[in-house]
């Protein structure tokens, strides 16, 4: 990255703002901490420029200069992401999308939307939903991310369960190429011509390039839907019961698990009705038809009390529904009220490994000496063990880095994956040993090379640094890369 | 082919692996034969058998059931087939998981089999399931009526591993159903043609066995009303999980008419709907689809058998005897009758017939011209599948030529072009595939 002087960044902040107007660019080093990190807050980088282009064009333009000046770029949404992957980690431009936040076209008879990147993931749900549509991926954070966050991490959320994640959503992209370049990967129909390039971007963490338009399906919203609650005295108890459920052929819309320590943060926080004194409860959602919903209802309630359920209910109105969801969807923010700080992790096992990784899970946070609150998507097998911890203590944030390390290892051990929906941005770079070959590595880093030969595109990002790359064992807080240079740091 | 290069080759994967001359009939294609066919028995061997291969310069085709390879271009050098045939295992299938391993040279039947009898199945429905190869319907992205509900191979395939055409092996996604980590290297290969590595194993998401499932054919005397029945399910609470648009020829060719060949019934346009679910679901909807279709013109409302299945997707092509040509088309769900009428006008514009069927609900479909009573003239043919993807393109869609003899396929480009996405394309495979050793010429972009 070249190091800029104070008067050649005040010519680039110039050109810039005769690229995307007056008002649209930042360089202030005040504006500019407001940019330094995610929703990982471990990490913090400061760019040199951010800027607010409101078309492609002006996108493109940025990203034009961006090469001509040799300085990295990275497309940022509503900074909600978990890994540090809008991270300006080598400096340079971050290109925000939040002024690109239009739903530009609503075909309701091929339930297709095109939107802009910056659009807010639940506004499309809003906008559509009058004439009975909706958006199905559903990330916790959806109120606040935006739909080109969610391709970039090709994200999740509670539904994706029945209804799949971001990539099984998306048709076709406008894309600024990381030389600038405006190109349509997929489209508006179904098949598209020659490789899945929409298919391989989705999900490639902001590495090949800038979404600025986005063919989105709609679903038609569901007749009816039924959502249970069931109220465990052993964790063990309701991981059986999952596997239960689906050993009965069932697949709910979703199926989520919230242990103790989180009903009691929930409790405290918004009262949604969790018992207090339960060790874990499943929430468990079921949509579709209206025939044949308590038949498959009772099936579920069967399966839970089979399970060592000591209380199965059934929301009643949709008020108590979505005050159930509300406690699932708020767990994140409750825990504000038991720890100054937590780390979310984001591992995916293979449902039947659920019991066994979740005492491990336990045991691997006792031993460091930390908390943990569960609260996790467990039809998926995708956990979110959240280590609890305060950062003002000296040794904790090691500890806390350290025991995620060990739980990833154990994920990566019974066949899992080390992310199910964060992404591994700049956090879990390191770990990408865990689950892939030097070979594997290598054909994504050819694959990086076809869309982002230069490499300036988000930098720094994905791949493991090169030392990790063969080392595979230990798991000890090592500092990454950038860090090492003096780019980031850890907080 | 070299007796020094052959000799490795037998060493490699075992001498009764290795076929020559007579024996590589099955393997001609286009009226090319290839040099040698081998068929390794473990990925070590494809992987020692591609190092070959790249060292030697020869080009591979991969090849599983033979159903799609025709399809595309032919490979600019005769090369060798890498025959998957002998790696047809179940690798791991673990019920509570909803997943499966397999290796890619087992047949589709063969894989459902054994996931029926544990109450589970992979939701691709492709044709030919008895002998297409799990690992040919990634590579060609082969579908068929269920995919209205439970899409394509983008949306089941978690786990790939391939043998590049440097003989490195390779692995992407993984085993569980959600995953970020890394790029989305299955997608990469889905719908590839063999051109950036051989699929050697697949993970698959699956889904429980329905407790019921029934398919159901709604009649039309014009198609646009059957078009327009389409438009009514799609904005229905209906769920089904196939819907099926056949012109009167189409449905002719897939039986669906009963007594079929000299029949005295009218020939009519024909929406077939699938239904899974518990009975009850099935029962209200086959009731619901009657009530909604009534008035749009539909009638004869009947329940087909379970065998009529198969036949939907190749429904077009089988209306006749030798169809001339076969193209692809994806438009926009609404546009599917139009089209299918202007299509169809086409080609009786230059004296052709056709036949068309449509996975409706998606907006994906196949037409194919007849060549009754005599072989057409190339040029006709040429004329009218033109024409065709001229229609899909107007209306912002696409259109591959499925199949053609080879006079016509040098009149009319197999594939779309890909436009600007090509050059990325092109970028993909030199990086995958620096020497073109794997299919080469045969796909989008000359790749």
């Amino acid at each position: 990255m070249p190091n800029l002087t104070d008067s050649r960044k005040l010519e680039l902040r110039r050109e810039l703002e005769t690229l995307v107007g007056r008002g649209a660019v930042l360089s202030d080093p005040d504006e500019l901490m407001v940019y330094e990190s995610d929703g990982l807050t471990l990490f913090r980088a400061l760019a040199d420029f951010i800027v607010f282009p409101t078309s492609a064009q002006q996108v493109s333009a940025v990203v034009k200069l961006a090469n001509r000046e040799n300085l990295p770029f990275v497309a940022r949404g509503a900074g909600t992401g978990l890994s540090g992957g809008c991270l300006p980690a080598e400096g340079g431009v971050v290109i925000s999308l939040m002024r690109m936040n239009k739903v530009l076209e609503v075909d309701y008879e091929n339930q297709i939307a095109v939107v802009e990147p910056g659009l807010v993931n639940l506004h499309l749900s809003w906008k559509v939903g009058p004439r009975g549509y909706y958006y199905a991926p559903d990330p916790s954070s959806q109120q606040a991310c935006t739909i080109g966050g969610n391709i970039a991490n090709n994200s999740g959320g509670p539904h994706t369960l029945k209804y799949g994640v971001t990539t099984n959503h998306v048709l076709g992209l406008e894309v600024v190429m990381p030389d600038g370049e405006i190109v349509w990967l997929g489209g508006k129909t179904r098949e598209a011509c020659g490789y899945d390039l929409a298919g391989v971007f989705v999900g490639s963490e902001g590495t090949f390039g800038i979404a600025t338009r986005i063919v989105v399906r709609i679903l038609r919203k569901p007749q009816a839907v039924k959502t249970v609650l069931a109220v465990f005295d052993a964790i063990d108890q309701a991981s059986a019961a999952v596997s239960a459920i689906i050993a009965r052929g069932l697949v709910p819309a979703a199926m989520e698990m919230i242990d103790h320590l989180t009903i009691q943060a929930v409790e405290d926080a918004f009262n949604c009705g969790y018992p207090r004194d339960a060790d874990a409860a499943l929430l468990i959602e079921l949509d579709g038809l209206a025939v044949g919903m308590d038949v498959q209802a009772e099936h579920i309630v069967a399966a839970c009390r089979e399970s060592g359920a000591r209380e199965v209910r059934t929301a009643r109105t949709e008020a108590e529904r979505q005050l159930l969801w509300k406690g699932r969807k708020s767990a994140f923010g409750a825990y504000g009220r038991v720890s100054p700080a937590y780390m979310v992790m984001d591992g995916v096992i293979p449902r039947t490994k659920l019991p066994y990784v979740l005492r491990r899970v336990n045991e691997i946070v006792a031993a460091s000496g930390l908390r943990v609150g569960n609260v996790f998507h467990a039809g998926d097998g995708n956990l979110h063990p959240n280590i609890l911890y305060d950062p003002r203590k000296p040794g904790e944030e090691a500890r806390v880095v350290a025991a995620g390390a060990e739980i990833m290892k154990v994920c990566a051990d019974v066949g899992g994956s080390i992310s199910g929906e964060h992404g591994i941005g700049l956090e879990k770079a390191d770990f990408m040993p865990f689950i892939f070959s030097v070979a594997d590595l290598s054909l994504m880093q050819r694959l990086k090379n076809a869309f982002n030969p230069r490499g300036l595109c988000n930098p720094g990002k994905v791949f493991p640094t090169k030392k990790s790359c063969v080392e595979v064992g230990p798991v000890a807080y090592r500092p990454h890369a950038i860090e090492e240079k003096g780019l980031a740091q850890r907080f | 082919m070299p007796d020094a290069l052959l000799e490795k080759l037998r060493t490699a994967v075992g001498p009764a692996n290795v076929l020559t001359g007579i024996q590589l009939s099955p393997y001609v294609v286009e009226g090319r034969t290839p040099e040698a066919a081998v068929f390794p028995g473990s990925i070590e061997e494809v992987a020692a058998v591609m190092a070959l291969a790249c060292e030697v310069g020869r080009s591979v085709t991969p090849w599983g059931g033979g159903t799609a390879a025709s399809v595309g271009m032919p490979t600019a050098g005769a090369g060798l087939i890498m025959g998957l045939r002998r790696m047809a295992r179940l690798l791991d299938h673990e019920p509570g998981d909803l997943t499966a391993t397999v290796e890619a040279g087992m047949t589709v039947e063969a894989f459902q089999t054994t996931l029926r009898r544990r109450g589970q199945w992979l939701s691709l429905d492709p044709a030919d399931a008895d002998r297409a190869s799990v690992g040919g319907v990634i590579a060609t992205n082969a579908y068929g009526p269920r995919r209205h509900l439970y899409g394509t191979a983008r949306d089941l395939l978690i786990g790939v591993t391939v043998v590049t055409a440097d003989g490195s092996v390779v692995k992407g996604g993984g085993k569980v159903v959600k995953n970020v980590a890394g790029y989305d290297l299955p997608k990469l290969f889905i719908g590839s043609y063999g051109t950036l590595g051989v699929i050697v194993e697949a993970t698959v998401k699956l889904r429980p066995l329905a407790e019921h499932e029934e398919l159901v054919c709604v009649r039309f005397d014009r198609l646009k009303d059957a078009g327009a029945a389409v438009k009514a399910v799609a904005a229905s609470d209906l769920i089904p999980n196939a819907v099926e648009l056949l012109d009167a020829t189409a449905a002719a060719g897939a039986r669906l008419v009963a007594g079929a060949t000299g029949s005295s019934t009218p020939p009519s346009a024909a929406l077939v709907v699938g239904f899974d679910g518990v009975r009850e679901q099935v029962e209200w909807q086959r009731a619901e689809l009657a009530r909604l279709t009534g008035p749009l013109g539909g009638r004869d409302v009947r329940q087909l058998d379970a065998a009529a299945w198969p036949r939907l997707g190749p429904a077009a092509p089988a209306a006749f005897a030798t169809p001339a040509a076969v193209m692809t088309l994806a438009v926009l769900p609404t546009q599917v009758a139009e089209i299918m009428e202007q299509g169809a006008g086409i080609a009786r514009g230059r004296g052709l017939q056709s036949a068309w069927a449509a996975h409706a609900g998606v907006g994906v479909m196949r037409s194919a011209l007849g060549s009754d009573p005599a072989p057409q003239d190339p040029g006709a043919i040429a004329a009218v599948l033109t024409e065709w993807r001229e229609i899909a393109h107007a209306g912002g869609g696409h259109a591959n030529l499925e199949s053609a003899p080879l006079a016509v396929k040098s009149q009319v480009p197999v594939w779309d072009d890909p436009g600007a996405a090509g050059r990325i394309m092109e970028r993909i495979k030199a990086q995958l595939d620096p020497r073109n050793i794997l299919n080469p010429g045969r796909f989008v972009a000359g790749i």
